[in-house]
């Protein structure tokens, strides 16, 4: 199912990734012969992680690295496949659904690494030594400024159920969020939206369906179609990809919510039983250092806990001081997120709601 | 073997630190133990409890949906656990068919769940190759369509167990740790204290006057009693003996000096006109054999007698004048030779010394009596003075003397070169142990153009004179 899937949105997306997706693996050659293959499996696009690559191999310049992009299900089903047959997938896995990752560590697939790098990491976002957030990213609203007058654009979960409401027409088919059957960082968000305490999760839902909203699997694809203008906004779109594409297309506006805003740190695995696990932690302390987060903070993610906003982004000046953020916590209630039964039934009621009663016709997959 | 061991056994302070060290490691070596187990058992019983209320919280989350059993698993239930932050979680929902709704397929409890009496135990386990505590919750359904038992079983590693038990553990061995010091040292410090009487009884008896034979006094703790009546038994007994020997020697003298005197008168008795020249000769001989004799009995008494004073008689305070005059008038025979010019020199001050008279008196006469027989060619001279600390008996003659090298010899008993001429050799030795017996020595001073001089040196006394 989900294959039929992948090769049907496959289809749908843009040149560029459509060759990443088609030829997903990439090979970095090293500079010099010597230390090495590191191979990395991964769900971040490849346009964000090659400055850190390059940088890496400028300090390790004796490193390949066989770089192997897939979707976040698709990894958490070829990861847990591999631990279960007990033959490690690559060196590393690089995860923006850092529950899977979570699961996987805590079904004994992982190794632990302690290092002078590993120690800065905040502690909400390392368990067990074994699986460490990397990243800092807000989940985002994008709009399409030719399409949402300046008075429109929504700066809160409240304010945009409001405005999909009030102006249901003019919204009708033009909103756009992650397919949480397909997603894996969708179905967390969207898990995390359910857990809030106020109920505007609800109301935000009911309101997306009523304004027939569209699902995609990746946040690049809704991207693309804010920027041209089939979609007015995107909601829940992961902040270091809606910053990059801003920056390609000046019609796109940013918003981190004012009310709350999930924060999601990408995750970072060794395999136990990797063969190059030495290589793999030597890339992991890299994404850990000083050097590797303000390449990260430049070139690939943009966001960091403690820094400001990047340029041009509508929010809060400051995530961590004003309060807003709330990281996922990598830890084990990421299990429940993770349990079977739970993801069915959310996906389920989620389908019901949003999907198949109101989304028209040529939405629906 | 070190000779020290040899000499001294092993202390009665070592013998006790030893015991009592072994004691205390023995006895923190328990403690530890036990607080291993009790903080073993409280870290279970603490994640334990987090366990069931997972466990429970998930069989609550269970309901019956459109007739079907659905499990909606709270994530506060994982966060429970995740109170454990670093331990892994296993979790398995089965409906009442036994059929597994959710979580691992493979988790079971140790003991059937069928069997299982307790709703809230915990058991030990193994999950994929990890050891496990497992709980379970069981949820009685009693919908139409769906009617039975459910179980939620939920295991959960060790690691914070160990590190709870393992930090508790260390705070106690440290307590324990310190405890034992403290232990130790004070008991150090109790054996030391308890042991000073026995320190202070081997003091008293060890500071004691030889002569004191009376009874120990000392005030020492009722353990040390039955050592100190020993001790005085032991005195008690010794008193005796020396009160035996006391009377011999006072019978012995008496016995061998009558019969001596006796002799002596027959001799004298005895005329020289019948016998012709040779017998002339021999009877003198007689007589001078006899003579020697008696004053050789006379030097042996003296010399026990002085002995036996020495330990037995309690020094007091005498005039060394009146002893030593006394003394120049019983060695001066009334026979002696006109021409000899004789003379007694005293001090106005008249110096004491703590002394026994007799004894002292024996001594000098001892000394003045040696210069005359063997010393003395026209003169005698009898001095006492004082000089700072010392009282001096000074005897000089104006003999040959006795040249240094002979010095030592001279105050050995029977080691005169002059036996010949009636010398016993006891006078010199008389008077030097009556010397040391007063703390005193007896010594010489080399011929000069005067004469030669023998000197008894003694303390002064310096207490009150009576």
């Amino acid at each position: 199912m989900i294959r039929i899937c992948f090769a049907f949105l496959v289809a749908g997306f843009t040149a560029a990734q459509a060759l990443a997706a088609e030829s997903n693996k990439t090979l970095f050659p090293a500079v010099q012969s010597g230390a090495g293959t590191l191979t990395i499996y991964s769900t971040t696009d490849l346009v964000a992680i090659k400055p850190l690559i390059e940088d890496f191999q400028k300090s390790s310049p004796d490193v390949s690295i066989d770089y192997n992009e897939y979707l976040t299900n698709e990894l958490n089903a070829l990861a847990s496949e591999a631990c279960r047959k007990g033959e490690p997938l690559g060196d590393l896995l690089l995860s923006s659904s850092v529950d899977q990752l979570l699961k996987l560590a805590n079904d004994g697939c992982a190794a632990a690494h302690t290092s002078p790098e590993t120690l800065r990491v905040a502690e909400w976002a390392n368990w067990r030594d074994e699986v460490f957030g990397f990243t800092y990213e807000p989940a985002v609203f994008v709009y399409n400024r030719s399409k949402v007058p300046p008075a429109e654009v929504p700066r809160t979960h409240v304010e945009l159920a409001d405005l999909l409401r009030e102006r249901l027409d003019y919204y009708r088919g033009r909103v756009g969020t992650y397919d949480i059957r397909l997603s894996g960082i969708g179905y967390l968000l969207a898990f995390n939206d359910a857990r809030q305490t106020t109920t505007v999760f609800g109301r935000l839902l009911e309101s997306m369906a009523r304004a027939s909203a569209v699902a995609r699997c990746c946040t690049g694809e809704i991207l693309e179609e804010v920027a041209k203008g089939n979609l007015y906004i995107g909601y829940n779109m992961l902040g270091s990809y809606a910053y990059d594409a801003a920056q390609r297309h000046p019609e796109l506006g940013v918003v981190v919510p004012r009310d709350y805003t999930l924060v999601l740190s990408r995750g970072a695995l060794i395999p136990k039983g990797a063969q190059r696990a030495d290589l793999g932690a030597r890339f992991l302390d890299y994404l850990l250092s000083e050097r590797g987060q303000s390449v990260a903070r430049t070139n690939a993610f943009y966001f960091t806990e403690s820094g400001e906003l990047p340029p041009g982004v509508d929010g809060p000046q400051n995530l961590k001081e004003s309060g807003v953020a709330q990281p996922i916590r990598i830890g084990p209630a990421l299990l429940a997120v993770q349990d079977r039964a739970q993801r069915q039934r959310f996906i389920e009621d989620w389908s019901q709601s949003l999907i198949e009663l109101n989304s028209p016709a040529w939405t629906r997959e | 073997m070190r000779p020290e061991a040899l000499q001294h056994g092993p202390s009665l302070f070592g013998r006790l630190a030893r015991r009592i060290s072994f004691v205390l490691f023995i006895g923190a070596a328990l403690l530890v133990s036990a607080a291993w187990y009790y903080a073993e058992t409280a870290a279970n019983k603490a994640y334990d409890r987090l366990l069931v209320g997972a466990a429970l919280q998930m069989a609550e989350s269970l309901s019956v949906e459109d007739g079907i059993l659905t499990a909606r698993l709270p994530t506060s239930a994982f966060e429970l656990l995740g109170l454990a932050d670093r331990d892994r979680i296993f979790y398995r929902v089965i409906d009442t068919h036994g059929q597994t709704l959710t979580g691992y397929d493979d988790l079971k409890t140790p003991t059937p769940l069928e069997r299982a009496q307790d709703p809230l135990s915990v058991e030990e386990g193994v999950y994929k190759g990890e050891p496990v505590r497992i709980a379970h919750a069981t949820r009685i359904l009693a919908d139409p369509a769906v009617s039975g038992r459910a179980y939620v079983i939920v295991a959960q590693t060790n690691e914070a167990r160990l590190a709870l038990t393992r930090e508790l553990t260390l705070r106690a061995t440290i307590l324990v740790f310190i405890m034992s010091l403290l232990a130790f040292a004070g008991a150090m410090l109790a054996i030391r204290y308890a042991l000073q009487p026995v320190e202070q009884l081997g003091t008293e008896v060890r500071g004691r006057d030889p002569h004191d034979l009376t009874p120990v006094t000392v005030d020492v703790p009722r353990e040390l009693d039955p050592f100190v009546s020993s001790i005085n038994h032991f005195m008690g007994r010794l008193n005796e003996r020396v009160d035996l020997l006391q009377r011999f020697i006072a019978d012995a003298a008496h016995q061998i000096r009558t019969p001596l005197t006796a002799l002596t008168a027959q001799i004298d008795l005895l005329g020289t006109g019948k016998l012709d020249k040779a017998g002339r000769q021999h009877f003198n001989r007689v007589k001078e054999r006899t003579s020697e004799l008696s004053r050789l009995t006379n030097q042996l008494l003296s010399h026990a007698m002085v002995i036996h004073r020495a330990d037995s008689v309690q020094l007091e305070p005498i005039s060394l004048v009146d002893v030593a005059r006394r003394a120049y008038r019983v060695a001066i025979p009334v026979t002696v030779d006109p021409d000899i010019v004789i003379s007694f020199e005293a001090p106005d001050d008249r110096p004491f010394v703590l002394g026994d008279a007799v004894s002292l008196r024996e001594a000098i006469v001892n000394v003045i009596d040696n210069a005359l027989r063997h010393g003395t060619d026209q003169r005698l001279e009898v001095r006492v003075r004082a000089s700072g600390t010392q009282a001096f008996v000074e005897v000089e003659d104006d003999g040959p003397g006795i040249p240094p090298e002979s010095w030592e010899k001279a105050t050995q008993r029977f080691a005169t070169s002059k036996s010949h001429e009636g010398s016993s050799g006891l006078g010199f030795a008389i008077a030097q142990e009556v010397a040391n017996a007063h703390g005193g020595t007896l010594g010489f001073r080399a011929r000069d153009e005067k004469g030669f001089t023998v000197v008894l040196t003694l303390p002064l006394y310096k207490g009150e004179v009576k």
